[in-house]
């Protein structure tokens, strides 16, 4: 049993803790909403219901104990007065002498007459024999008054006044009363001698028990008098009940106090009892009230505050749920959107409107969409330009155009003998394709780059003989070093063809080579024409092309080295007509291939 | 269009709460359940035993917020009135009649009419012949009757001769405490019934009955009144004869009148019933089966003998002498 009662906390634990990990927007607010609603109108309804229960509980303690004392207050008073008349009355008979006398009547009648519920006054002998007494009563036969308790106090406690529980008085033709006696044992002087007698006065109990009855608290509440000697009962509204068991008071508890309060339990119901004692004769008060009377109010706040608690969940769960709807609402369009962004759909543009933040974050994702958009396109284009200069470049190794020449040259000198010509010419082709071709690579040194050009021009020089002549410079540190191929022979061909090509004096074109800081510095000089500076922008655009040329070009070299080493390198002409153009190229300084 | 329907939530929210509040309060102004309301008829208007019996019956009434209308014809025998009363009652259609009756058969068929017309019947200290009764709460006069028998036996001893006083021919309590009586005394066979009179409710002609008993069977020892109206004109007679004490007295009740008498010594015992339970436990028990819970077909109040020696104990005072006066 104690196992499954582990497992079940356990598995309510995992879900609760699984519900908690939840991070829905939503639910969390809504959960916390209605923690705090929850949590603070608990504690508020506790408060105030303990707040207000404590203080019903006090004031119906105070009511009781109020009205108890009132009671308490009147019922010493109402004694005093009988037993200042019974002191009376002692007094009187103390002074008589030689009783009965009819002085002592006449004195004992007045006295009776002060007060309408003195039933009797009478005077009896140790042994019971009635000596005198108000009204001259006949005495009834069998009454046993020397058994009776009164008397039988008043004889063991002499020159005490005695209170005797309330009785029926028999001891005379009178219709028989309920009675509260007092009674004293006192001497008396008879027959010229002082003998033991006891003195009697017996009060009728009605005033008393009018005087209980009208007492009451609250519908249920009631007012009950013991004697504290025994628990005697002295009065109880339902005094009846009880001597015939169909009721139980519980006297024990109230015979501990002589005053202060307790609660009890009688028949489920649980009673507030307050006591208090009667000086004198020896009676303790308590009144009970029913608590569910006090407490009713108690029950109606209750279910007040739980009807209200209710109420303000729901309205707290509706009000949560539909904040957090207009949160979250559009942040679920804005992950709709990217999810579309995701699948490539990068046209999504974003009308999303909602609190500031979600309105923020949907315009920088649009900003971050087009300029994804941007960075496609331009991949993309430099992709294209990539391919589209790489399959120059592949045509111009193969450079038909230049070889088509080069082999009509050899053509014209072998038909004119110039054997030594052929041979280093065709020896250059060979070596110019090969470096060209680089077995396919991009990438090759410096050392071989010159070699390339090298060769170009020995051709060229055989072809053009004195039209031009040509110096190569290389800083030896340089030639390690790795170049893009083919950069070099673009620029000096074009040297070639537009600048020295119009020129009447023998042209010269000068190629150097060297490491300025980190990077490697191709130099080509002629002193051609030059160009203006409208040429001069249009070749560098790229859009002029040479009818005579391999077509690959500036704007080619340009491009790859852009491409390949990025935008700090590159490629600068300076022209200046009549005089030349410079053209000088940057690369960076590598020993290491890189893609 | 979101706007609007918050709007109408809230106002809707708001009329809620502030509903929820005031029916907590319309429900305090809004009266109670009517309070149930019973018909008690008893068997007299006179008499301190029907005084207890009222007393009790508005002890319960109170204790279980329940509002009573007390009926009763002018003396014990009267039938016919309290049959008519009892119509009256059923005619105001109470929730529950509560009855002393003052035949066991004459009223049987005004009980069956009240059962009829669905009003529960409780009937208390005498019986009547009807099916439709839902519970019968008194003493068992029958035991009452053989408590009486002994009583006698302590006082005149084995051996003597006895008279009794009865009410009404028919009468069930009567009778019932009669047989219980002669039931007893057959024990002893030396007893022997001499005579046996009916009185009614005539006090003087329970005197004169007993006067020509005297004078027809002077050797009387003990004479059995078998309920209080006789009993005092019985005891009056044998005090003006003379005889208290040599004519023993045993009777029922514990009139004031009676417990005189018992004092004097004149009437020797007296069997005493328990009327504030009987009114008490005769509204209770109608209380109990309004609501539905199951009662007794019998409740027995119980019954005790007084004698000079016990009268005056503490709690015999209290079942003698109710009333404070």
């Amino acid at each position: 049993m104690g196992k499954k009662i582990k497992a079940l906390f356990k598995a309510l634990y995992t879900v609760l803790l699984d519900t908690m990990r939840v991070r829905s927007i939503q639910f969390t607010i809504t959960l916390s909403f209605i923690f705090i609603a929850v949590t603070i109108m608990l504690i508020v309804s506790l408060v105030l219901y303990n707040k207000f229960s404590k203080t019903a509980e006090e004031n119906a303690f105070l009511n009781t104990q109020q009205i108890i004392e009132q009671m308490q207050f009147n019922l010493e008073n109402y004694i005093k007065g009988m037993s200042d008349t019974f002191q009376v009355v002692d007094a009187k008979v103390a002074k008589a002498h030689g009783i009965p006398s009819d002085r002592l009547m006449e004195q004992l009648n007045t006295i009776a007459m002060t007060r309408e519920d003195i039933v009797s006054i009478d005077l009896f002998t140790a042994d019971g024999q009635l000596v005198t007494g108000i009204n001259n009563p006949e005495m009834r036969n069998n009454t046993r008054l020397t058994d009776q308790s009164w008397f039988k106090s008043a004889l063991e406690n002499p020159n005490h006044l005695t209170f005797s529980l309330p009785h029926i008085q028999n001891l005379f033709k009178e219709p028989y009363k309920w009675v509260v006696s007092m009674s004293k044992g006192v001497t008396i002087q008879r027959n010229g001698q002082w003998v033991d007698a006891v003195l009697l006065v017996d009060v009728n109990f009605k005033t008393l028990d009018d005087v209980f009855r009208t007492v009451s608290l609250g519908k249920k509440g009631y007012v009950y008098i013991i004697d504290e000697s025994a628990g005697n009962i002295v009065y109880h509204p339902q005094q009846q009940l009880i001597y015939i068991g169909l009721k139980y008071e519980n006297v024990e508890q109230a015979l501990k106090f002589s005053y202060g309060k307790y609660m009890d339990v009688a028949e489920g119901e649980t009673r507030l009892n307050v006591v208090k004692t009667v000086s004198n004769i020896g009676w303790k008060i308590i009144g009970v009230s029913y608590l569910d009377e006090i407490v009713t109010t108690r029950k109606e706040i209750s279910t007040f505050m739980i009807w209200l608690l209710v109420i303000v969940l729901f309205f707290i769960l509706l009000i949560s749920a539909l904040m957090s709807a207009r949160i979250t609402q559009p942040i679920k369009r804005l992950k709709k959107s990217m999810e579309m962004v995701e699948k490539g759909h990068f046209d999504t543009y974003i009308h999303v409107r909602g609190a500031d933040e979600v309105e923020q974050l949907s315009r920088r994702f649009n900003l971050m969409v087009s300029r994804v958009r941007e960075l496609m396109d331009q991949s993309i284009h430099e992709q294209e330009v990539k391919r589209k200069n790489e399959l120059e470049v592949l045509q111009s190794q193969i450079n038909p155009h230049f070889l088509y020449n080069t082999l009509n040259s050899v053509v014209r000198m072998v038909g004119s003998g110039k054997n030594e010509e052929v041979v280093t010419t065709i020896t250059s082709l060979s070596k110019f394709f090969r470096i060209s071709l680089s077995k396919g690579k991009n990438i090759i040194t410096v050392q071989e780059e010159i070699e390339h050009i090298r060769n170009y021009l020995i051709i060229q020089k055989m072809r053009y003989k004195d039209k031009f002549d040509y110096e190569i410079e290389v800083e030896e540190e340089a030639l390690p070093y790795k170049t893009l191929k083919l950069i070099v022979q673009p620029i000096v061909e074009n040297a070639l063809y537009h600048g020295i090509e119009y020129m009447a004096d023998e042209g010269l074109i000068q190629i150097s080579v060297k490491i300025v800081h980190e990077r490697i510095l191709f130099e080509i000089r002629d002193n051609g024409v030059g160009m203006s500076e409208e040429t001069l922008k249009t070749i560098v655009n790229g859009q002029g092309k040479s009818a005579k040329g391999s077509g690959v070009g500036l704007r080619n070299v340009i491009e790859r080295i852009k491409l390949y080493f990025g935008s700090s390198y590159g490629v600068t002409v300076e022209s200046e007509l009549e005089e030349g153009t410079t053209v000088k190229i940057w690369i960076p300084k590598m020993l290491e291939e890189e893609v | 269009m979101n706007l609007q329907l918050g709007r109408i939530v809230l106002v809707t929210l708001v009329a809620a709460v502030s509903l929820s509040s005031c029916t907590r309060q319309s429900e305090e102004q809004m009266p109670t359940e009517q309070k149930k309301h019973l018909e008690v008829v008893l068997r007299s208007q006179d008499g301190d035993y029907w005084k207890t019996v009222k007393m009790g019956a508005e002890v319960a009434a109170k204790e279980f917020d329940v509002t009573l209308d007390f009926r009763a014809p002018g003396d014990e025998a009267d039938v016919k009135g309290q049959i008519a009363l009892v119509e009256q009652s059923i005619s105001i259609r109470p929730d529950a009649i509560v009855l002393a009756a003052n035949d066991y058969h004459d009223l049987s068929d005004v009980v069956n009419q009240a059962a009829r017309a669905n009003i529960p019947v409780i009937t208390i200290d005498s019986a009547v012949d009807s099916k439709w009764i839902r519970s019968f709460i008194g003493a068992n006069n029958y035991e009452a009757g053989q408590l009486a028998g002994k009583q006698l036996v302590k006082l005149i001893g084995v051996s003597g001769d006895i008279a009794i006083v009865s009410f009404k021919q028919g009468e069930r309590n009567a009778e019932q405490r009669e047989q219980g009586l002669l039931e007893e005394i057959t024990k002893y066979p030396d007893i022997k019934v001499l005579d046996k009179v009916y009185s009614l409710t005539d006090r003087d002609l329970a005197g004169e009955l007993t006067r020509q008993m005297i004078q027809q069977y002077p050797q009387l020892d003990g004479i059995i009144a078998l309920n209080e109206i006789s009993s005092i004109g019985v005891a009056d007679e044998i005090e003006k004869l003379g005889l208290q004490g040599k004519v023993k007295i045993i009777t029922f009740d514990s009139t004031s009148d009676e417990l005189q008498l018992l004092q004097e010594g004149v009437i020797q015992s007296t069997i005493v019933q328990n009327p504030f339970s009987i009114g008490y436990l005769g509204v209770k028990n109608a209380v109990d089966a309004l609501k539905g819970r199951k009662i007794p077909d019998r409740v027995d109040t119980g019954f005790r003998a007084i004698d000079l020696d016990n009268m005056f104990w503490s709690d015999n005072q209290k079942l003698l002498f109710p009333f404070v006066k």
